[in-house]
């Protein structure tokens, strides 16, 4: 498994943090463009994901790119997290990971 | 100090039984002390008082030699006083006590309980007026009520039927006609006492008090015809109430009313339905209808209301059903009446409670009645319990804790759940911690104590009450962060309150082996299940709704016998009984599942899967089956208890109830417990030093060392399964002291800093140090040991 450059859990607040790295994110799809899909994050700011993913999207993806604006990502892996899923969980899961656990994830 | 009042003393000074100090020397105090002017000698001052033994009033003159008592203070309102020397002289019809001397035992009390002014001195003599009943500041049972002057007037009531007394002033808005009065009062003003007898009804006002006439009354004004007409004028205080009391009548508050029970006993049938009350004394007392009379008044009594009950007979109260702080109870008859006060009387509350504090109830004994209040803290949905006779009952509990630093559970049975056990779902579900008040709640003994509502029990939620201020003021304060301990929780909740272990804890908490088994749950995964014997015969014979499923035996010709019911069945049932070992992130351990659990997660009933394996052979299925249920992950409740198997102790765990895991709901409750260690997160535990030789048969453990240095989610991984039993337990605050040290055994890390687990002294976030790359490594290593000591540096060249 290529460790080389772990991605940072982030939902909307955190993802200004990474500009430039490379993260992770779960968005809920709000629309979906050409080259791009429009979602929403987990603790509700819009995010912008560029890239072409494969259809079909489920309401949740995740997507593992590189943090290009603080509200846009270039997404180069894409996964479908289905369409139920746990939202707070998620939040506090990036809120930790990136606060006082950090340690344990980069 | 508390110096009790010679009870009766004026009741015998007035009969008469008493009229020397040879007689009896009472104890008595001083409700009133009034100057008056001498009336013979004008310059002398005599004072006069009202003596009251807590029930009874009377007037007493006191000698001019004690004249100085007064003067000084020392005898004053309110005094204590003890009767050294005293006369009773009969004028005129009246009682007169002349106190010639006395022992200040107090010179300031409150008022002792509430006087009537004795009986006997109906005289209406006119003559004066200004009487003033002074009870003011007496502490009621209860109720705090504040008193009030029964202000009469000297002259006009003659009006007033002479058989009325004073009545004792229960509050503000007194139903009593304070008319009568003041006829008593001015009558027994003392003439003997100088040897110049005084005619009361000559004595002109000017020469009594120097309160002068007063305007009547103003209670007069409100009650006065409907008070006329009870057949028993005198309220007396529910306390009062014995067998022998003649015509009384009580005014009270209904705090409860049952149903109109109908019932059939041997004597014939019938119907009844009871009431309590509750007056402005603190007294309550039971009152009960039957037949006739209850339908006459069940309509009429509502809850909240005061009524002026009377003529009912009284009977000694039926303990078992009647919780109420009274030997007697009322039972109404034909004779009875009831009505309706339609003021308020803001003396009489609406509810009394004798409220004891959680940590009171640990010591109480089980299947007493009591009032708690506190505040919730957690609430559960509504379950259906079904009895052993199989009527299904609601059931919801909570827990209620309190200032006490402890709580208790509280279950609600029946309509409770749904009315007030919804409404407090709604606040506790909303965030809120709302103050519930229990009254008449029965102690249980069901793990630990508990509290549980029975047919009288009432609910408030968020009362009114100084409690109830008081403890949400508390509660905001510091009762959020106060840990409480559960009084229902030290032997664990039965699995409805989800009592979160790991399976480490089960040893290190040595659960099971007190008294009574632990109910726990934990979250685990299934990593190896016994494959011979996972089923058994069992007895299939219906014993009320559940089967008798003891082990059969085959009796050779293919039925099958059963002791316990003593009785051969053709076919069995099959019963699973599955030795499982189930494992989370800190310790492994086996379990039995029987059939309900088991069929949960065999995925397949116990006797289909013996037919696929015995009857058809069919062991690839079988296997298949078997391999599935391997290294699932759910949700165990287990009943955790030590049994003996000859002369060894074995702590048994058996799973009582399997549930898969809801990711969501498992994330939201681990997210909890990680806010409960950050908070929790100043004590630091000392650690479980490891010392050498771990046992790891975790050569993965070993591999994953390779890559100290990174955080590889994966060594993570392995590091789980790669543990032993016996790890000594993680120390998180948040769970018990793990903190011994397993010889060689060693496994977990733990922080030395912090006591938590997952990372090392030198990488604990709440040092200053850097996390240096040994993290993973040293952790996992653990073979040279001192990991927990904080020295992991140690450990960098040693892979």
């Amino acid at each position: 498994m290529d460790t080389s450059s772990p991605a940072a859990f982030v939902n909307g607040a955190l993802l200004r943090r990474y500009i430039g790295q490379k993260v992770r994110a779960v968005i809920q799809v709000i629309r979906s463009d050409i080259g791009s899909v429009i979602g929403k994050s987990t603790d509700d700011q819009q995010i912008v994901v560029k890239g072409s993913p494969n259809p079909p999207l489920t309401t949740y993806i995740e997507v593992i790119g590189i943090a290009e604006t603080e509200n846009t990502i270039r997404a180069e892996v894409w996964t479908n997290f289905g369409d139920s899923f746990d939202v707070q969980n998620y939040n506090e899961l990036c809120k930790l990971a990136n606060g006082e656990f950090r340690h344990l994830f980069i | 100090m508390e110096v009790s009042l010679t009870a009766g003393a004026i009741g015998k000074i007035m009969s008469g039984e008493v009229t020397t100090e040879a007689d009896m020397i009472p104890v008595l105090q001083v409700t009133e002390l009034k100057q008056l002017k001498a009336y013979q000698d004008p310059t002398r001052e005599r004072f006069r008082m009202g003596l009251s033994d807590g029930t009874h009033l009377h007037q007493g003159m006191l000698a001019t030699d004690l004249n100085d008592l007064v003067k000084q203070g020392t005898l004053q309102f309110g005094s204590i006083v003890r009767l050294t020397h005293f006369g009773v002289h009969v004028v005129q019809t009246r009682r007169i006590v002349i106190v010639r001397e006395l022992e200040v035992i107090k010179s300031n009390s409150d008022i002792i309980g509430r006087s009537v002014p004795g009986g006997k001195h109906n005289d209406q003599r006119v003559a004066d007026s200004g009487v003033k009943l002074n009870t003011t500041g007496s502490e009621q049972r209860g109720s705090g009520v504040s008193q009030v002057n029964n202000i009469e007037t000297g002259r006009s009531n003659a009006a007033i039927s002479p058989q009325v007394d004073q009545r004792p002033v229960f509050g503000t808005g007194s139903s009593v006609p304070a008319s009568t009065t003041p006829s008593t009062r001015v009558d027994s003003n003392p003439s003997a006492g100088h040897g110049v007898p005084r005619l009361d009804h000559a004595r002109d006002p000017p020469t009594s008090y120097p309160r002068q006439p007063q305007p009547p009354p103003p209670m007069y004004a409100n009650r006065g015809p409907v008070a006329r007409n009870e057949a028993s004028p005198r309220i007396i205080p529910i306390n009062a109430l014995s067998p022998y009391s003649g015509r009384w009548t009580i005014k009270a508050r209904v705090t409860n009313k049952a149903a109109l029970k109908q019932y059939s006993n041997p004597r014939g049938e019938g119907k009844v339905f009871n009431f309590d009350l509750l007056d402005a004394d603190g007294g309550e007392i039971r009152v009960t209808c039957f037949n006739a009379v209850a339908d006459q008044f069940f309509d009429q009594i509502v809850v909240g209301n005061l009524y002026l009950i009377s003529r009912g007979s009284l009977r000694p109260a039926q303990k078992n059903f009647n919780h109420l702080p009274n030997d007697y109870e009322i039972m109404l008859d034909n004779a009875s009446t009831i009505k309706q006060c339609y003021e308020e009387d803001a003396a009489i509350p609406r509810q009394q409670f004798h409220f004891c504090t959680i940590g009171d109830i640990e010591s109480m004994e089980n299947n007493s009645i009591i009032d708690v209040i506190g505040i919730v803290s957690s609430i559960s949905p509504t379950v259906t319990i079904t009895r052993k006779n199989g009527t299904a009952t609601p059931k919801r509990s909570l827990q209620l804790m309190d200032m006490s630093g402890r709580s208790v559970e509280v279950t609600m049975w029946g309509n409770f759940c749904n009315a007030e056990g919804q409404m407090l779902q709604n606040l506790c579900d909303s965030g809120g911690f709302p103050v519930l008040a229990v009254k008449a709640g029965r102690i249980s003994e069901f793990n630990g104590k508990a509290v549980s509502t029975i047919g009288s029990s009432q609910l408030f939620i968020d009362p009114d009450f100084v409690e109830a201020h008081k403890l949400k003021d508390w509660f905001e304060r510091e009762g959020k962060s106060v840990p409480c301990i559960s009084l229902s929780r030290e032997f664990s909740g039965s699995g409805r309150v989800d009592v979160r272990k790991t399976i480490s804890q089960i040893k290190d908490e040595k659960l099971g082996t007190s008294e009574k088994p632990d109910w726990i749950t934990v979250s685990a995964t299934i990593i190896y299940m016994k494959v011979e014997n996972f089923c058994y015969t069992a007895c299939p014979i219906m014993n009320g709704d559940r089967p008798c499923s003891k082990k059969v035996t085959a009796n050779g010709d293919g039925t099958w016998r059963c002791e316990k019911c003593d009785k051969s069945v053709d076919e069995c049932d099959y019963r699973y009984i599955l030795q499982l070992q189930i494992q989370d992130h800190t310790d492994l351990t086996w379990v039995t599942a029987f059939q309900e659990a088991g069929e949960e997660i065999m995925g397949i009933s116990a006797k289909d899967l013996y037919y696929v394996k015995y009857e058809h052979n069919d062991e690839e299925k079988f296997e298949d089956i078997i391999h599935k249920v391997a290294f699932t992950k759910y949700i165990f409740k287990l009943k955790v208890k030590e049994e003996t198997f000859s002369d060894e102790q074995r702590v048994k765990a058996t799973v009582v109830k399997v549930d898969k895991l809801n990711y969501s709901s498992d994330t939201r409750t681990i997210l909890d417990a990680i806010d409960k260690l950050k908070t929790g997160d100043g004590s630091s535990l000392s650690i479980n030093i490891k010392p050498e030789g771990s046992h790891y048969n975790a050569d993965a453990v070993n591999t994953g060392t390779g890559s100290s240095g990174t955080r590889d989610p994966s060594s993570v991984q392995r590091r789980d399964f790669g543990l032993h039993a016996h790890q000594s337990g993680q120390s998180g605050n948040h769970y018990s002291s793990g903190s011994r040290p397993h010889g060689g055994d060693a496994t977990t890390t733990s922080c030395n800093v912090c006591g938590n687990s997952g990372h090392v002294s030198a990488n604990c976030p709440s040092s200053t140090t850097e996390p240096q790359g040994q993290y993973m490594g040293g952790s996992y290593r653990g073979t040279s040991g001192s990991y927990g000591g904080g020295i992991p540096r140690q450990h960098v060249g040693s892979y």
